[in-house]
């Protein structure tokens, strides 16, 4: 009697492990061990947990931006850079206008919004054309406009003073502060400070809005058709869902939520980073929703929560935990082995519904 | 009817070597740059690079694609080049016993990549460009913590202050273009390292050699069709880890040579630009993602290295501004890659319509019987 | 056959290895260091140093050295030749001499001191072990470049 129940709940625990992923449990172990390790190394916790909430404020909606593409069947959006260079447009071209303070993030955005659709149309287009072929084109789609919007960042014709170089007189600069235009604004939005422990509210619910915008949007009819379509085309095809439709509406929003996150990371941040720095950004963004639980054609809410915030924390912790335990910083390599570890990962799982 | 497919597909082929061969035209009389200048690099880079692209040809052949995954040999390369320079063997020699060193090391990487590729069959390309970066954060573990505190490093000229470590630049002085210079031969002023010439020539032998091996066909046939190929008795696991293993074991070697001619490197980065720049120059020879050839190599090496070269100088000319050139020929290198992949992505997928149109005829045919 | 192919690779690993040994033995660099200054042997000996000698080394010349002065070249391998060309006094004759020399192994650096070595000295006085300077200990570690967002630029 007895042994069969410790079967039965072993067998229980291995489907619980199996269903919550081996390499998602190691990281949250990691991340737990990171916790109670800190205070006794001289760490304090309330300023840990508030730079990991602060950090996770700032990447959510990048790392949300994952979902419509995902859903839909188009695999983890590696071209998220091409979103980000929307956001950016929007964040230089709001400010070059003469927008400051709160009234700047708002104007960013919108100005972001018609990039964003453009682009993201051409993007879906793009990859409706090359099924299967999604994340590898997706990518090096990614690096080219990057590379293609290095020299536009020094021949468009800019003029603020606070962007331009001020030798020159031209070109932007590599990274733009945005003291007195869209720094904070958001987090300072009902903060709540405790001590050393902050809340950036307005960060967490702007977020939060995302956030259930989409979830909303994935109950909706559209919403369906997209998981449809991402589980098993021929059956939406079959039940007169327009396939291609769909899947440019998924890279539309995808692209938007990008433009959006990157503005959201700003804001945090308190910099515009130009350049090569949106290069690679994309990486860390799948790796996270991809911790949280996501598999290459399956990713939810929950799963873009839960992975930020395991992400963000060990990306946050390891650091400072490590070089006051063993005085060697091994956070770089730690997080390079997690994050293309766990990418590589999803990619080995046969994915349901075949492609 | 088959003639004009044919001439259609040769102009696709041909259409990225075109573009560049415009490109060049337009940009060499902007950028100043003498002729003999021009034959001189071209002919350094030539040797420089030729190798470390062959390396890419045989993944190719097995229906993997671009092995993005080249990065995991040359980073065995640079091991090798960093623990033969702490022993001070130097010249060849010490390029020879680096290759050795990173020989065992590029099989236990490519074994690796080639089963977490089996793993993730119909996506290899990213996975493997996924691999380089997971295994470049494996390579920094080793360099930056391992090496001079696990494996032994003595001279402080390689070694971080702290103790443990590699610094950023490790200096190949002691072997700087020694196989260049073996048997150097100047032709109007324009010096040709014959070995490495040589070296480079006899392994586009061994490779179209390699073609007609059993295993070479093993792997065309894996390459045309993966399931037709277990039909016929092929282990297709077992022939795409070897393609694989090859490529990095050739990487590898390649690496170091193309380092010799360099004379230093950056311990840290220099693997991660390798595979882009290999990749993007066979493509701009003509190769596509499952087609590439001997020629592709060479035609890709001149045209691409042509362009890298003036493309600075010319945008400095047109813009006054040098970055404006920099910035152009990489995003000239990414926007290659792009459009060789789409390209395939769209012919893959034109071919399979077609094959399921021409089923559904064949079914119809049968129906109406 | 099976055997077969096993006794292949062995060989092959082994034919690798005594290739790898073998590079060991004839690629192991030295920087040779002359020095060109009198020198006082431990019996009291001394070795006066001669107006200029001239060090060739594999054809090409490292250095004229006047009285007091250093030269050094890079070599491979144990086995060590060089001429000689030495001025006894300024405006005097040149006379050449070529010597061959085993250098130690394990030696990253080896000072010549040419006027023992031509006066006939013993190995150990003649030769003596480079030490480099050792880096300054307040020397800055260098911060360390991992950066996978670097532009891929400069070849």
């Amino acid at each position: 009697m007895g042994e069969e129940l410790t079967r039965k709940e072993k067998g229980k625990l291995l489907k619980f492990v199996d269903s919550f992923g081996l390499p998602r449990l190691i990281i949250t172990g990691f991340l737990a061990l990171l916790l109670i390790v800190a205070p006794f190394v001289g760490a304090d916790l309330p300023t840990q947990l508030t730079n990991i909430i602060a950090r996770f404020s700032w990447n959510g909606v990048l790392v949300l931006a994952m979902v419509p593409m995902v859903h839909s069947g188009c695999g983890l959006n590696f071209g998220l850079p091409l979103g980000i260079i929307s956001g950016l447009l929007g964040a230089t071209l709001s400010i070059e206008f003469g927008f400051t303070g709160g009234l700047s993030f708002v104007m960013a955005i919108l100005i972001a919004t018609p990039f964003a659709l453009i682009l993201g149309s051409l993007y879906g287009w793009l990859l409706n054309k090359i099924k299967g072929g999604e994340m590898m084109i997706a990518t090096y789609v990614g690096f080219s406009s990057v590379s293609f919007m290095c020299m536009m960042w020094l021949v468009l014709p800019y003029h603020s003073p606070t962007m331009v170089w001020g030798l020159s007189g031209k070109g932007l600069r590599t990274t733009i502060s945005l003291e007195g235009y869209y720094n904070q604004v958001l987090a300072n939005f009902l903060r709540i400070k405790i001590g050393n422990f902050v809340v950036p509210t307005g960060t967490l619910l702007f977020f939060a809005l995302l956030a259930f915008g989409m979830w909303a949007f994935l109950h909706t009819r559209t919403g369906t058709a997209m998981t449809a379509v991402g589980s098993n085309p021929a059956f939406a095809r079959a039940a007169g869902v327009n396939v291609d439709r769909i899947r440019l509406l998924s890279v539309v929003m995808s692209t938007w939520l990008a433009a959006v996150g990157i503005l959201v990371y700003e804001q945090g941040f308190g910099f515009i980073q130009l350049y090569m720095a949106p290069f690679n950004m994309a990486l860390p963004a799948v790796s996270a929703i991809l911790i949280g639980g996501a598999s290459v054609n399956k990713a939810s809410i929950p799963n873009v929560i839960i992975g930020t915030i395991l992400f963000q924390g060990m990306l946050t912790m390891t650091p400072t935990v490590m070089n006051n335990m063993i005085h060697m910083d091994m956070s770089e390599v730690i997080r390079v082995v997690v994050s293309q570890g766990m990418i590589l990962y999803a990619l080995t799982r046969r994915t349901e519904g075949g492609k | 009817m088959k003639k004009k497919f044919a001439l259609g597909s040769f102009m696709t082929r041909a259409s990225v070597p075109l573009m560049f061969m415009i490109i060049c035209a337009f940009c060499i009389p902007l950028s100043g740059l003498s002729p003999s200048y021009l034959i001189n690099e071209i002919v350094t880079r030539m040797g420089r690079n030729a190798f470390l692209i062959l390396s890419l040809l045989i993944p190719i052949m097995a229906g993997m694609g671009l092995n993005f995954g080249m990065t995991l040999g040359a980073m065995a390369g640079e091991i090798g080049l960093i623990l033969v320079s702490d022993w001070q063997i130097v010249g060849i020699p010490g390029m020879v016993l680096a290759m050795i060193i990173s020989v065992p090391i590029s099989v236990l990487l490519g074994l690796f990549c080639g089963k977490i590729l089996n793993m993730a069959k119909g996506r290899e390309m990213i996975t493997s460009y996924i691999m380089s970066y997971f295994m470049t954060g494996v390579y920094q573990l080793v360099v930056l913590y391992m090496m001079g505190s696990i494996i032994p490093i003595r001279h402080s000229n390689i070694k971080l202050p702290r103790g443990y470590g590699i610094r950023n630049t490790v200096s190949l002085l002691s072997m700087r273009q020694k196989l260049d210079n073996l048997w150097p031969v100047y032709i109007n002023g324009v010096k040709i390292p014959m070995v490495t010439f040589i070296i480079i020539a006899l392994m586009c032998l061994v490779i179209v050699w390699f073609r007609r091996t059993k295993l070479g066909q093993d792997m065309r046939a894996v390459g045309q069709d993966m399931e037709v190929a277990r039909d016929a008795g092929i282990n297709v696991e077992r022939t795409r880890i070897l393609s694989i293993i090859i490529s990095t074991v050739l990487a590898g070697i390649g690496m170091i040579i193309y380092l010799q001619n360099l004379g230093n490197f950056a311990t840290y980065t220099s693997h991660s630009q390798i595979g882009m720049f290999a990749i993007a120059a066979l493509l701009v020879g003509g190769a596509s993602v499952d087609k590439a050839s001997v020629g592709n190599v060479f035609l890709g090496v001149i045209l691409f290295h042509l362009m890298f070269i003036v493309a600075p100088k010319a945008g400095t000319a047109i813009t006054g501004d040098s970055m404006i050139g920099e910035y152009f020929r990489v995003f000239v290198s990414y926007a290659v890659i792009t459009i060789a992949l789409i390209m395939y992505e769209t012919a893959k997928r034109r071919n399979k319509s077609m094959e399921g149109q021409r089923l559904m005829m064949e079914q119809k045919k049968e129906e109406a019987k | 056959m099976k055997s077969r192919k096993i006794i292949i690779r062995l060989l092959t690993i082994a034919v690798l290895v005594g290739i790898a040994a073998w590079m060991f033995v004839i690629g192991r660099g030295h920087t040779v260091y002359f020095d060109n200054k009198p020198y006082t042997s431990a019996d009291g000996t001394v070795y006066e140093s001669p107006y200029q000698i001239q060090v060739f080394v594999g054809g090409e010349s490292a250095g004229k050295l006047k009285k007091g002065d250093r030269g050094m070249a890079s070599c491979m391998g144990q086995d060590f030749y060089m001429e000689l060309h030495i001025t006894q006094e300024k405006g005097g004759k040149k006379t050449g001499s070529g010597i061959s020399l085993k250098l130690p192994y394990n030696m990253d650096g080896i000072i010549l001191n040419l006027p023992a070595l031509l006066g006939g000295a013993p190995e150990e006085e003649y030769m003596s072990e480079f030490i480099p300077a050792a880096p300054a200990a307040t020397e800055e570690d260098e911060t360390v470049i991992t950066d996978e967002f670097t532009m891929p630029l400069d070849e």
